[in-house]
């Protein structure tokens, strides 16, 4: 049985920065807090930690039209169909993929080896103080039983909607966003975006790509590693068939 | 709120200005973009940009404290330009009506009205008037000529508006002035509604009463009142802070906005005849007419069976305020600073932050005898004799804690902005010894009580009269556990007796002994009904004998489409959604935007008893026939004795209608509008040349204090932060006290964003952290450059223990308030900034 | 009684087991991270441990590494016209005819394998220990990474020819790794310029 796949549709123009989400995930996650401190403005903390898996970075940009442009937008892990940080996980179990879409993850299964960090397009895996992977997992457990994500539940205003992700892409077009932000990035987002403006000025990626190097070690390395196993055994077999051992003339082994 | 919060999907324009709701209001929020979904245009005037203004198709910025001038010359635009909804402004409001010619205005009299006594700061209205005509009635003119009627005063006093005047006080430029009174304007066309919303950014000022007095003379102009999509609407604070001012919370009123009787009201009868308002004017509904059986039901809940009609139902037990005699915030902790008050209790306050010029307030705590503080945390009130400066061996307040239980640990009924009153039940049991505030009460009530018994005392009447059904008794007498149920059916009221509708032959009956009243329309002034709050009426009613608790109704069906949901919860007043609904028809009853109808007249349609005409919709403002029919019809505002929006509003302590007054500390040397009043004449000075405590100085145009500042709540903590800074998610987002200021600012200071700061005003100081921002820029003010800043309340020295969050920026705001309401003027105030040493 | 010569004596020996194994437990360990194969948990325990057992034991391989240098690194570095010869001639791996030119104490194949044994061993242990030490730096982890897998692939590809050669290949061989001598008649038509070096013939 298929399932349609799931995801959160986010757009920073209905965001009013209130972050009920960012309580709302950490109370349902049972997340606790670091110390912070008032740096000169509004976003704290100042990067996602552990224990904060879904943040509202807060953007001041100049504007042509008004006094200032002030931009909210959520920062979390984005449930690439092509995940970067399962391709180059080691531990199998560790991240997973739900029925719903979600790349969640098993805490008992990481081996902290912080793979999945550089494997991630967007900087978003963090590590416990036990050093294992943390981050956004769409609520699993609570989509799981059909109900939707912390963050979503608490929105008020839309600015972050979970429901099928054909029909948020459908819907971001019928109100006039021409393009949606991930609808075909890395597979598809499960986290997707509709955005006024270019992406960098909400300060994310116009591009996201699985580095490189990832990408090349998983589609040509990890193969290769059976191939030349194989093949040198292989050859190896071959040679000893047509070639046989070399013996020594005369054979006085004996 | 005249409509509700559902109700602004339904705006064309909506108006942000005095409040912040995406930062206070977040779900509001949900119905202001539905409403820009469907092309609606949001405005946002704020001294600073708000998450709110980050949202707004126009932001507008302004100084603090002169939203009249603003908005003075907004209704100088609308007038001007002709753009007012004329039909509704002759036939709704008193905009016809013929003024006493010998009134005069500011303009007339350098900035004041006529009647004003410079020795009491108080005026004589007697100008203030209508002229009558021999009925008894207020003379009109329908063509709005008249130079003494309300329409033509009313342009002869903003005619003094202008767009300089109005963006040289304001600091608004000019293009962004005409940008807003254009798009607001564009409303008074009858297909075209806009909402106002505003909040403390509009009533904490000296003038905050007129900041809303002329937006209601806006809304009246355009037609907005009454209408989906409109009104002008009060974004409550808290939950229920409208529950409990509908519950008597202030000093000078009982439940149902029943006056508190003044000492010289010696019985009943002088009560409601001295208070009841009167009209001679047959199409006028005068609601306030019933005031005789309101306040007599309630004597009868509250006093019960030893409430006859022998004793005047126990009016002589009610408290009574000295002719004159304000008791409001400011006023309590004058006295108590002053020492004359022994005793206090702070429930689920905490006035050591919150208390405009909060340092006087903690210096007042400490000439009490004894205070008792219910919260459900310690706080700076509770704790205050330990607190900075403190020296807890000189405090001889003896300090009592008890611990509440918080809303969710009990069951019982909250009313929103909307006039909701919603049913809510207990999700878990109260923590540790934690109670409910009712059972609490009932504590109190039995030792008190038992304490009059033995022991006499002055005046125990009140208290051993008191009827206190709650629950059932244990053996000493008192009620074990409190049934909330109980007081919710007290409020609604009972039938004391059959109840027949005498008009009719013969008699129907309307109510039985003994069931809960079913409207307030059937209370009475001889004893016979009970009621705890005429308003709340029917919220807990019984049909065919069968009890109902309306408040906990959860059916979402929306009728009209316009979010109105008339059965899920229940609104106060008889479940009507939209006030002065009446408003939104012509004289026939028909909508003035069939599109948006609230109500409508359906003359062929049949009542219950077979009568042809009936509204549909939602609850009108009464059943009478519309306007047009000159036997039955009615005007729409039925809460006022003439039956008309005010325009003219004589009723207010500082003008009929209102006039620019800079704050008590202001930038500049003279108010722009009249060089002799700088500042709201009739508001109260707690200090002047004159004397006055030091604790009260205030330092206007000081070249120590230059900057105009201004406070404000934040999204993450709520009012002082008590159960927010509690609450460690909350606080890491929001750790510490900060200041907002102008890049221009800082870079004038040498401050970066981040730098720790002090904040200092004549009153007192505060360190904050620098958030260095473009969402602040000085402002334009009478061509000179004016800086303004702003801070949160919401930070106390007692949580966190560690001292990081900082303190109330309370600490540096005035002891002074609107004549009006007493409501302190925290929301414009000078101070200074430095970046703070070490 | 045939006459031995020693090759290699019991420090040489037994570092290659060392070495050897440590290779077998890393090689395998890695398949199991390449392609998160669970079957490794009935050998390791869990992925926990495995990764524990995983860089120990790179460490093992990595000491290992590091003493084989003066076992075989000045040997593998000589180079003569022979050398050449014995490229040409393709080891004599491919013609039962073919006479290679006479080799030392190693021959050429043997000090080929060495140096590419050596030089990926140094790559992946080195950028081994970088993944392990500098978790989350994402350029070190990201060229590390590659380097490591790179190494690895051809590591796969070597050991399989290196245990081939050194056994079904070339019966006899196998005996240097465990008494450490071989007849002097097997060693003279392997490694004549070596015996004529130490003058045994």
């Amino acid at each position: 049985m298929t399932m349609a796949r799931k995801a959160l549709m986010i757009s920073p123009e209905l965001c009013i920065g209130c972050r009920g989400c960012q309580t709302a995930c950490k109370e349902w996650n049972r997340l606790s807090v670091i110390k912070t401190r008032n740096t000169g403005t509004y976003e704290n903390p100042p990067d996602l930690t552990p224990n904060l898996y879904n943040r509202i970075r807060f953007v001041e940009m100049p504007s042509e039209t008004n006094l200032v442009r002030w931009l909210f937008v959520s920062q979390r892990c984005m449930h690439c169909d092509d995940a970067g940080c399962m391709k180059i996980c080691p531990a199998p179990g560790a991240l997973f993929k739900t029925k719903e879409g979600a790349v969640s993850f098993n805490k008992d299964k990481c081996i902290g080896c912080k793979l999945c960090v550089v494997g991630c397009p967007f900087n978003i895996p963090r590590y416990d103080d036990k050093d294992k992977v943390s981050k956004c997992h769409l609520c699993s457990d609570r989509i799981a039983e059909g109900l939707m994500p912390a963050c979503a539940k608490t929105c008020p205003t839309g600015a972050i909607r979970y429901g099928d992700r054909d029909s948020l892409i459908d819907g971001a077009k019928k109100i006039g966003y021409e393009k949606v932000y991930g609808e075909k990035d890395l597979g598809g987002l499960g986290a997707i975006y509709v955005f006024k403006d270019a992406p960098k000025i909400y300060g994310i990626d116009e591009h996201p790509a699985i580095p490189e190097t990832v990408v090349f070690w998983h589609k040509v390395l990890k193969p290769l590693a059976y191939l030349s196993l194989g093949g040198a055994v292989a050859v190896s077999l071959l040679h000893y068939v047509a070639f046989g051992p070399k013996k020594d003339e005369g054979g006085e082994e004996k | 709120m005249t409509n509700h919060w559902i109700d602004i999907k339904n705006a064309d324009v909506i108006l942000v200005m005095g409040a912040n709701p995406a930062e206070n209001h977040p779900i509001s929020m949900k119905w202001v973009m539905k409403a820009q979904e469907r092309g609606a245009k949001l405005i946002v005037v704020d001294p600073r940009f708000t998450r709110t203004a980050a949202k707004a198709d126009i932001y507008a910025s302004m100084r603090s404290g002169t939203d009249i001038a603003f908005l003075g010359g907004m209704i100088k635009y609308i007038l001007d330009n002709n753009l007012y909804f004329k039909e509704y402004a002759v036939n709704y409001t008193n905009a016809p009506f013929l003024v006493n010619p010998e009134f005069k205005g500011p303009g007339e009299l350098d900035g004041i009205f006529s009647g004003y006594d410079p020795k009491t700061r108080k005026y004589d209205k007697k100008t203030w008037s209508y002229q009558m005509d021999e009925k008894g009635l207020p003379k009109k003119d329908p063509t709005l000529k008249d130079p003494n009627c309300v329409f033509q005063l009313l342009k002869k006093h903003y005619s003094r508006y202008t767009l300089n005047k109005a963006s040289a006080i304001t600091g608004t430029p000019k293009e962004k002035l005409i940008e807003v009174y254009k798009t607001y304007a564009s409303t008074g066309k009858p297909n075209r509604v806009g909402t106002e919303l505003y909040a403390m950014g509009w009533t904490q000022h000296t003038v905050g009463t007129q900041n809303i007095r002329a937006m209601a003379i806006i809304q009246l102009l355009l037609g907005n009142i009454g209408m989906a999509g409109g009104g002008v609407n009060a974004l409550r604070g808290e939950s229920n802070v409208q529950g409990s001012t509908d519950h008597g919370l202030l000093f000078h009123i009982l439940p149902g906005y029943l006056p508190v009787p003044s000492a010289t009201l010696v019985d009943l009868k002088t009560y409601i005849e001295k208070l009841t308002p009167k009209t001679k004017d047959p199409k006028s509904v005068n609601w306030w007419g019933n005031r005789g059986k309101y306040i007599t039901s309630y004597l009868k809940t509250i006093y019960g069976d030893r409430a006859t009609k022998d004793n005047d139902f126990g009016y002589a037990w009610l408290p009574k305020l000295d002719e004159g005699m304000n008791a409001s915030w400011l006023m309590l902790f004058d006295q108590m600073f002053k020492g004359k008050i022994e005793g206090f209790f702070a429930w689920g306050q905490n006035p050591a932050c919150s208390t405009s010029n909060a340092g006087k307030a903690r210096k007042a705590l400490s000439k009490l005898d004894w205070m008792v503080n219910v919260n459900l945390f310690d706080n700076e009130t509770g704790s205050f004799w330990k607190g900075p400066e403190m020296k807890p061996s000189e405090v001889k307040t003896e300090v009592f804690q008890l611990p509440a239980a918080s809303s969710v640990e009990k069951e019982g009924s909250i009313t929103n902005s909307s006039r909701l009153a919603q049913w809510r039940y207990e999700a878990i049991e109260p923590m540790g010894q934690s109670k409910p505030d009712s059972e609490i009460m009932n504590e109190l009530y039995f030792r008190v009580k038992k304490l009059y018994q033995k022991q006499g005392g002055k005046f125990p009447e009140p208290i051993l009269n008191l009827t206190w059904n709650y629950g059932a008794k244990g053996p000493d007498g008192k009620i074990k556990t409190i049934d909330i149920h109980r007081a919710a059916k007290e409020i609604n009221g009972y039938y004391l007796e059959d109840l027949f509708d005498k008009k009719v032959t013969p008699p129907k009956q309307l109510g039985k002994k003994g069931e809960l009243c079913a409207t307030f329309v059937h209370l009475q002034a001889d004893g016979t009904t009970s009621c705890g709050n005429w308003i709340y009426c029917q919220s807990y009613t019984q049909k065919e004998g069968k009890v109902i608790n309306m408040m906990a109704r959860r059916k979402k069906t929306d009728p009209t489409g316009l979010g109105l949901f008339p059965e899920w919860a229940w609104a106060w007043p008889v479940n009507r959604r939209i006030l002065y609904n009446r408003a939104s028809v012509n004289l026939e009853g028909k909508p003035w935007d069939p599109k948006r109808a609230v109500i409508k007249w359906n003359p062929t349609k049949l009542t219950p008893d077979g009568k042809p005409g009936v509204w549909e919709g939602d609850v009108p403002d009464g059943p009478a026939t519309p306007m047009a029919d000159e036997k039955a019809g009615k005007y729409p505002f039925i809460m006022r004795a003439d039956g008309m929006g005010a325009i003219f509003g004589p009723g207010l302590a500082d003008g009929p209608f209102p006039e620019h007054y800079e704050p008590l500390e202001c930038p500049i040397q003279e108010n722009p509008m009249s060089k002799k009043h700088r500042i709201n004449p009739t508001a109260k000075l707690f200090y002047s040349k004159e004397g006055g405590l030091p604790e009260d100085i205030f330092l206007s145009r000081d070249i120590r204090y230059p900057y105009v500042a201004t406070t404000y709540r934040v999204t993450e903590h709520w009012q002082t932060g008590v159960l927010t800074r509690h609450q460690p998610w909350q606080l890491e987002m929001m750790p510490q006290q900060f200041v907002e200021i102008s890049k221009e600012l800082a870079e004038e200071k040498g401050i970066k964003s981040g730098d720790k700061v002090e904040v200092s005003s004549a009153r007192g100081k505060v360190w904050a952290i620098a958030v260095v921002t473009n969402r602040f820029k000085p402002f334009r003010v009478m061509n000179s450059s004016v800086h303004q800043v702003g801070l949160p309340w919401c930070f106390g020295w007692q949580y966190p223990e560690d001292g990081s969050g900082g303190d109330s920026s309370n600490l540096l705001t005035p002891t002074i308030g609107d004549p009006n309401t007493m409501i302190p003027e925290t929301k414009a105030f000078m101070v200074n900034i430095e970046k703070a040493r070490g | 009684m045939t006459e031995m010569v020693r090759k290699t004596n019991a420090f040489e020996i037994i570092n290659h087991w060392v070495l050897a194994i440590s290779f077998f437990i890393l090689a395998i360990s890695g398949y199991g991270f390449l392609f998160q194969l669970e079957e490794m948990n009935s050998i390791f325990g869990s992925f926990n441990q495995m990764r524990v057992i995983h860089n120990w034991v790179g460490v093992v391989f990595a000491a290992s590494l590091f003493l084989t240098l003066f076992s075989y690194i000045v040997e593998a570095l000589s180079v003569s016209a022979d050398d050449i010869g014995w490229i040409i001639r393709g080891g004599g791996y491919f013609s039962k005819k073919a006479k290679v030119p006479p080799q030392g104490k190693l021959n050429t194949g043997q000090k080929l394998y060495y140096l590419v044994a050596l030089l990926t061993g140094i790559a992946i242990a080195a950028f081994g220990f970088v993944i392990w030490l500098m978790p989350g730096v994402k350029k070190w982890i990201l060229i590390s990474h590659l380097v490591h897998n790179i190494s690895f692939d051809l590591m796969v590809i070597a050991i399989p020819l290196h245990i081939y050669l050194a056994t079904l290949a070339n019966p006899g061989t196998f005996r240097i790794m465990v008494y450490g001598t071989v007849p002097l008649e097997w060693a003279r038509k392997r490694h004549e310029k070596w015996l004529r070096e130490m003058g045994k013939i």
